[in-house]
């Protein structure tokens, strides 16, 4: 357990980890022997290893569902539903921008500054960016774009989005955190039946 | 090696030579040609334009259309830069296998009839057609690995990707189709009884054809990964955008309360945060040492910091807790002293009580503390007391005094 303590220090802080946040945890966090010992070192805290569908990312959660377990994750789940579309319209302006052929996956770069590049001579893009930047999840109070970008991408980084490899250089490494979204966001999907199609079209296959 | 009709052999050779050599003369036009998909006319002169037709480098597919390459000239573009949107794959296998049963049966013909120079012919051309079907191959494979390492970065949107590989995996369905169709028994049977023959069919061929035919597995199997993956990505692109467009029409969606369902979904059992604290351990004696270390590491603190403070309390003197402490300590044991000599009425030496109460105050400083106590009791009280210094020069020069001791008694008794 010894080996594993910076790792246990960091899931019980509330990261979530990848193959991105950290590889060699992520390998030690697949094996289903450390799976299993993590598990038996939480249990007196309350805690156990959680993972996504796919397992490709790993987090805490509780073992046994108290009363006070249960008002925290309300309170949790509430944060995640406010924060859905400002990381989707996120992940679309970043598509856009960047003129990417598809959405962002757990490993891609972002450059701040071919962003900011973009988005500069561009008015809908400026906009759309403007807007949200003031979202509150981003909160930004600058008008000025260099600023409300960088808010948004710090914004991300605490939130275990994105993951800045040196702090002086301004790119970002999307994590495993994203696939972590995109679940849940399937995952309401599916259970309330919306009308929220992921399928191309049949002409589009054609 | 050529014991064909000579003049027709000399013939080809002139013919072949002039018009490959139109091909590099006019390069960059017919490349400019390849990528317009039609020939600027105006770039060549009108005898120019002629031997390109005859040549068959040129064509016109229909009279109302412009001069262009012929495909096989495109083609070989094609291959040679590695067009992938051009390049062509050729799958028949069926047309060449039937070329070398006729080419083998020709080369055992000439063998049997002596016709030594005709059947080195033969087997010569024999090779070629073997190398050619392995070459058909190796080029489709190459094609298709090109294609998969740059992920088809050759077409710009994700959908023409899809439709890319899909096409690619096609042509991989026929070329291992072609491959069946090779029956080494019946190679073996061709080259029955003839060395030559079996290296060139069996041993070689065989060998070459195993090998592509594991390439190709592997390029299936990467093909089949990466349009799994493309239409991961697909699905995902889709899904953010119609997801972000519901809630946008719905910004006052919420969705059900799933934390307090009693099956809770994995995904939404996420723990509130807990940071592990620590602080130093006084408890364990081997460490002091290291802890040591680590106070003494710490950062001093600045000396006195001199508020601006207003003038009332100008004079107010920074004082250090410990030194207050002490002082207050040597005023009782002083006061101590004073009441030991009301109770007791008899005269006590201030060295004497020091000695005897083992206090550790500094004899000197004993004494002023017991002089400036005396000076400080008020006037009636001060007769209460005798106080009899024991003082001497401080040497035979020197006619300082100097206090040695100081006893106390009380004036009532010495009255």
């Amino acid at each position: 357990m010894l080996q594993h303590g910076p790792l246990l220090e960091r899931l019980l802080a509330g990261e979530f980890i990848c193959r991105i946040t950290d590889e060699d945890a992520f390998r030690h966090l697949s094996a289903e022997q450390t799976q299993h010992e993590i598990n038996h070192y939480l249990r007196p805290l309350n805690r156990r290893l959680v993972a996504n569908d796919d397992n490709s990312v790993f987090f805490l959660g509780y073992h046994e569902l108290s009363k006070d377990a249960r008002e925290q994750l309300s309170s949790q789940f509430a944060l995640t539903v406010q924060s859905l579309l400002p990381l989707l319209e996120w992940l679309q302006l970043v598509q856009e921008t960047l003129g990417r052929d598809s959405a962002l996956t757990a490993g891609d770069t972002i450059k701040l500054q071919e962003f900011v590049l973009r988005t500069e001579d561009n008015q809908s893009l400026r906009q759309r960016l403007n807007q949200l930047a003031s979202d509150r999840f981003f909160n930004s109070q600058s008008e000025q774009l260099d600023n409300q970008v960088k808010q948004i991408f710090r914004r991300l980084k605490e939130h275990g989005y994105l993951l800045q490899p040196h702090n002086d250089r301004q790119y970002y490494i999307v994590t495993g955190k994203i696939d972590y979204l995109i679940d849940v966001i399937r995952f309401i999907r599916d259970e309330e039946h919306l009308p929220v199609d992921d399928t191309p079209t049949q002409e589009a296959l054609i | 090696m050529a014991p064909l009709d000579s003049t027709i052999a000399s013939n080809l050779f002139t013919i072949g030579a002039e018009r490959l050599a139109l091909l590099g003369k006019h390069h960059k036009a017919l490349m400019q040609g390849y990528l317009d998909g039609f020939i600027d006319e105006t770039a060549f002169s009108e005898a120019a334009l002629k031997k390109l037709i005859a040549a068959r480098i040129l064509w016109r597919p229909d009279e109302q259309q412009a001069l262009a390459l012929r495909p096989l000239v495109s083609e070989l573009i094609a291959s040679m830069v590695a067009d992938e949107n051009r390049r062509q794959i050729n799958a028949d296998v069926a047309e060449k296998l039937e070329q070398i049963r006729n080419r083998v049966q020709a080369y055992r013909d000439a063998q049997y009839k002596g016709d030594y120079s005709v059947a080195e012919l033969q087997l010569q051309r024999l090779t070629e057609q073997v190398h050619d079907l392995s070459g058909q191959f190796e080029e489709a494979i190459d094609s298709l690995w090109h294609r998969l390492n740059s992920d088809f970065g050759f077409v710009a949107s994700l959908d023409d990707k899809i439709r890319e590989n899909e096409r690619a995996q096609k042509q991989l369905r026929r070329l291992l189709d072609g491959l069946d169709l090779l029956d080494f028994n019946e190679l073996i049977e061709l080259a029955e009884g003839n060395s030559h023959l079996r290296k060139l069919l069996v041993s070689q061929l065989q060998s070459q054809l195993s090998s592509h035919h594991s390439s190709l597995l592997e390029v299936q199997k990467r093909l089949v990964e990466l349009l799994a993956k493309f239409r991961q990505q697909q699905a995902r692109s889709l899904l953010i955008t119609n997801m972000a467009a519901f809630l946008r029409q719905h910004p006052k969606y919420q969705p059900a309360d799933y934390p307090n369902r009693s099956e809770l979904p994995p995904l939404f059992n996420q723990a509130a945060t807990i940071v592990p604290k620590a602080a130093i351990a006084l408890d364990n004696a081997s460490e002091r040492q290291i802890l040591a270390e680590l106070v003494r590491n710490l950062p001093r603190q600045q000396g006195v910091i001199l508020t601006e403070t207003p003038s009332a309390s100008f004079s107010q003197q920074w004082q250090d807790d410990v030194i207050a402490a002490r002082q207050q300590a040597l005023k009782t044991d002083v006061e101590n002293f004073y009441l030991r000599v009301i109770d007791h009425g008899g005269k006590l030496s201030a060295l004497d009580y020091l000695l005897q109460q083992q206090l550790e105050w500094d004899s000197e400083i004993w004494l002023y503390q017991i002089i400036a106590e005396y000076q400080a009791l008020p006037v009636d009280e001060k007769q209460m007391f005798a106080i009899k210094r024991d003082e001497a020069p401080a040497s035979s020069t020197n006619q300082l005094l100097l206090i040695r001791d100081i006893s106390l008694s009380l004036n009532a008794q010495a009255a």
